[in-house]
């Protein structure tokens, strides 16, 4: 008896399995994939990089003085944190999964940022982006400072004083 | 560590447990919350202690070694036991000098406490007193000697060499071997069965071999509070959400928040849809052993709606994403609403229908009727959890005993059978399913309005500062497998001690009384009839499985849980 139940469940049932590839696969309006980050937009401030759970975002210092926001799709948990702490909105969840690839290297996708060094001692202080922003929206004194690194900066403003009240520095 | 509070706990019904304890056992309590009451009591007492509160009804849920030689130069044992018939847990703390580390053991008075027993012996190093039978549980047998996992001064990432050991423990003869990887459920797991002709006479379980680290990681620098949900969704492929809800069901107690309350219904929506979409995914897989495919197919037919939906309300089919410590990070709104009950509606007249056909075929039937019984004395004694112990005639079901979240303002019924056979399982949850599809629905239709992220939480704000250190909290769930537990002791930044204690790794030891004196055909069944998870089970430490050289390995040499050579 039961199998001819069976039967007339299947018969209702129909085809439930899809072509895919061949057809389009179901995708529901909630679903997240891959992230894309906008370089437009970036700034290189790295609190993506922060919330990150698996470590997929990650900031490099290169050696040619650049700095970089590396995407790894490999290590992508494709949970989003990053496109809802991002303060610039550079960062979008697309719908994308299909990322299947031969080599590792396909996976990641690179943001590169100039960086500011410090007109004194040279060093690396922040993407310049981020540095020229945050300086116009500081204005005033700020501005002046900008590119200096904060140990040289504490040194100049301290030499100012000096200077100033009549002490030699 | 810990506060000192109060001497009287808030809820009245723990009074007459902390005065016995404190006043009969010379104990101190050291905190109380709501629901929790942790009493430190000296070791010479603790099976006494034990016995007392296992005579008054308590179930062992578990138990957790902590190395707090940091803090205070000593171990400490924290069994947790669970007052179902009362809704709230006695936690016992005993402690034990770092250089005399040893507890007497319980095991002779709890049976329950068997495996955690042999874990925080494996983890931390404590000696266990008056056990009978002492082996390794957790670590592999190439695993040195004098290296416990857990110990703080282990690095997260250490991998030490493999050193070549007798086995201390292996069956007395050879038996017939089912494993490595269970030929259905497709993880690995190893059971060795000594048969007399075709019954099964005896059982033999080795296990975790797929260790991963997870709760040692969670106390390394690699996490924070904000990444530990993320993690936690990580331990079970099946019941990921209740790990990270029960994660931060204990970090929300640490910290004394409450999410708001449109959050705690979205969670409770979203656990019960994960518990009607694992067990339609069993209730495929049990056809399937049994021989009958096509069950199995349509079984999966009428899931595959659930996984959709989950895509659609929280952006993934598994591993949701949605919880945050203090809410959830997607809303439900009308428009998804409408389609969850619209797919509700067409999975419960789809499984009914096949659910009534499955339970009538006379093969299924004649399979599972009668075999693997677990009587209730025998569940008691295991503390076994979930749909297993209701099954045998013991009413357990964190829902109704500990109502967390939402399940107050639902009304639900909790299936109970008193065969304790694998046919009693399978009904016990495929009436669960409807019990489940009820309850969204009763709750989706008074979803309060609101927030769904507490004032003082959201992605941006790291939530270190809300959880202070130094405090504890246990947080349960019922998982669609059974009770999991999740104990919590608070540290910098992160977890000092984040314990996890997954439904199965209660279920497997009752195994043994359920596969004797049965047919051996019948044993991948009665098996599967647990539900196993053997990731959940296996969760706890370091050890490293992606060998580099090949080897032969003879089982109960300890090539199973092999780590690096």
């Amino acid at each position: 008896m039961s199998i001819m139940k069976l039967i007339s469940i299947a018969a209702r049932a129909k085809v439930v399995t899809r072509r895919y590839p061949f057809e389009p696969p179901v995708v529901t309006e909630g679903f997240r994939g891959k992230i894309e980050v906008d370089p437009k937009l970036c700034w290189g401030c790295g609190v993506c990089t922060r919330i990150c759970p698996p470590n997929a975002l990650t900031l490099k210092k290169r050696e040619d003085g650049t700095l970089v926001l590396s995407y790894f799709m490999g290590r992508c948990i494709f949970c989003g944190m990053c496109a809802e702490v991002c303060p610039r909105g550079a960062i979008t969840v697309t719908k994308e999964f299909e990322l299947a690839s031969l080599t590792a290297e396909d996976l990641v996708r690179d943001v590169k940022h100039d960086v500011v060094r410090c007109r004194i001692c040279g060093r690396v202080i922040g993407p310049a982006v981020e540095m020229r922003e945050a300086t116009k929206s500081v204005g005033g004194a700020g501005a002046k400072y900008y590119d200096l690194c904060p140990e040289c900066r504490k040194l100049v403003v301290a030499r100012g004083i000096m200077t100033k009240v009549g002490v030699r520095p | 560590m810990g506060e000192r509070g109060r001497y009287l706990p808030e809820c009245p019904e723990m009074s007459e447990v902390v005065r016995k304890l404190t006043e009969e056992y010379g104990g101190h309590m050291i905190f109380s919350r709501e629901s929790e009451v942790y009493v430190e009591v000296p070791r010479h007492e603790l099976r006494d202690v034990a016995k007392y509160l296992y005579n008054s009804g308590a179930f062992l849920k578990t138990c957790a070694a902590v190395d707090e030689r940091p803090l205070n130069r000593s171990f400490a044992l924290y069994h947790i036991f669970g007052m179902d018939s009362k809704g709230y847990d006695v936690i016992v703390k005993v402690s034990t000098p770092e250089d005399d580390a040893w507890v007497p053991s319980i095991v002779d008075v709890v049976p329950a406490a068997d495996w955690c027993e042999l874990e925080a012996r494996d983890m931390i190093g404590i000696e266990l007193k008056g056990r009978r039978l002492v082996r390794r549980l957790v670590l592999p047998e190439d695993w040195p000697e004098d290296v416990h996992p857990l110990r703080k001064e282990v690095p997260h990432d250490f991998r030490p060499p493999s050193v070549k050991a007798e086995s201390e423990f292996r069956p007395p003869e050879r038996g017939i071997p089912i494993g490595p990887y269970h030929p259905v459920l497709h993880e690995p797991e190893y059971f060795e069965l000594l048969v007399e002709g075709e019954t099964v006479v005896d059982v033999y379980y080795r296990g975790f071999h797929v260790h991963r680290g997870i709760e040692k990681l969670g106390e390394s620098p690699r996490f924070t509070y904000q990444k530990i949900p993320f993690l936690a969704e990580r331990i079970c492929g099946i019941c990921g959400f209740v790990h990270s809800t029960c994660a931060i069901m204990a970090m929300e107690k640490a910290a004394g928040i409450r999410p708001p309350e449109r959050a705690e219904f979205i969670r409770t929506v979203v656990l019960e849809l994960e518990r009607i979409h694992s067990h339609l995914l069993w209730v495929g897989v049990a056809a399937h052993i049994l021989g009958y495919d096509a069950g199995f197919m349509h079984t999966w037919r009428v899931r595959e709606p659930v996984m959709i939906l989950s895509e659609l309300i929280t952006g993934s089919r598994k591993t949701y994403g949605l919880n945050l410590v203090g809410g959830v990070r997607r809303n439900i709104d009308k428009d998804k609403m409408e389609k969850i009950m619209k797919i509700l509606e067409r999975v419960e007249k789809g499984f009914k229908e096949l659910a009534n056909l499955l339970v009538s075929v006379p093969q299924i039937r004649r399979r599972a009727q009668g075999t693997g019984v677990l009587t209730r004395s025998e569940a008691r004694a295991l503390s076994v959890v979930g749909p297993v112990a209701r099954a045998s005639g013991l009413y357990r079901d964190v829902r109704k005993d500990y109502p967390y979240l939402a399940y107050k303002e639902a009304s639900f019924k909790v299936p109970l059978y008193t065969e304790g056979d694998n046919l009693a399982r399978v009904l016990v949850r495929v009436e669960e399913v409807f019990e489940s599809i009820s309850i969204i629905k009763q709750l989706l239709d008074k979803l309060p309005g609101g927030p769904i992220m507490h004032e003082k939480c959201s992605a941006i704000i790291p939530v270190d500062e809300l959880i202070p250190p130094g405090k504890y909290a246990v947080a349960a769930i019922e998982a669609p497998r059974g009770e999991d537990v999740h104990f919590l002791m608070t540290g910098e930044g992160r977890p000092y001690r984040w314990r996890v204690r997954a439904p199965t790794y209660q279920n497997i030891p009752a195994l043994r009384p359920m596969l004797r004196g049965d047919p051996l055909a019948d044993a991948p069944l009665t098996i599967a009839s647990i539900d196993p998870c053997f990731s959940c089970t296996d969760r706890a430490l370091v050890i490293d499985v992606r060998t580099g050289r090949a080897r032969t390995i003879k089982l109960w040499d300890g090539g199973a849980g092999t780590c690096r050579l």
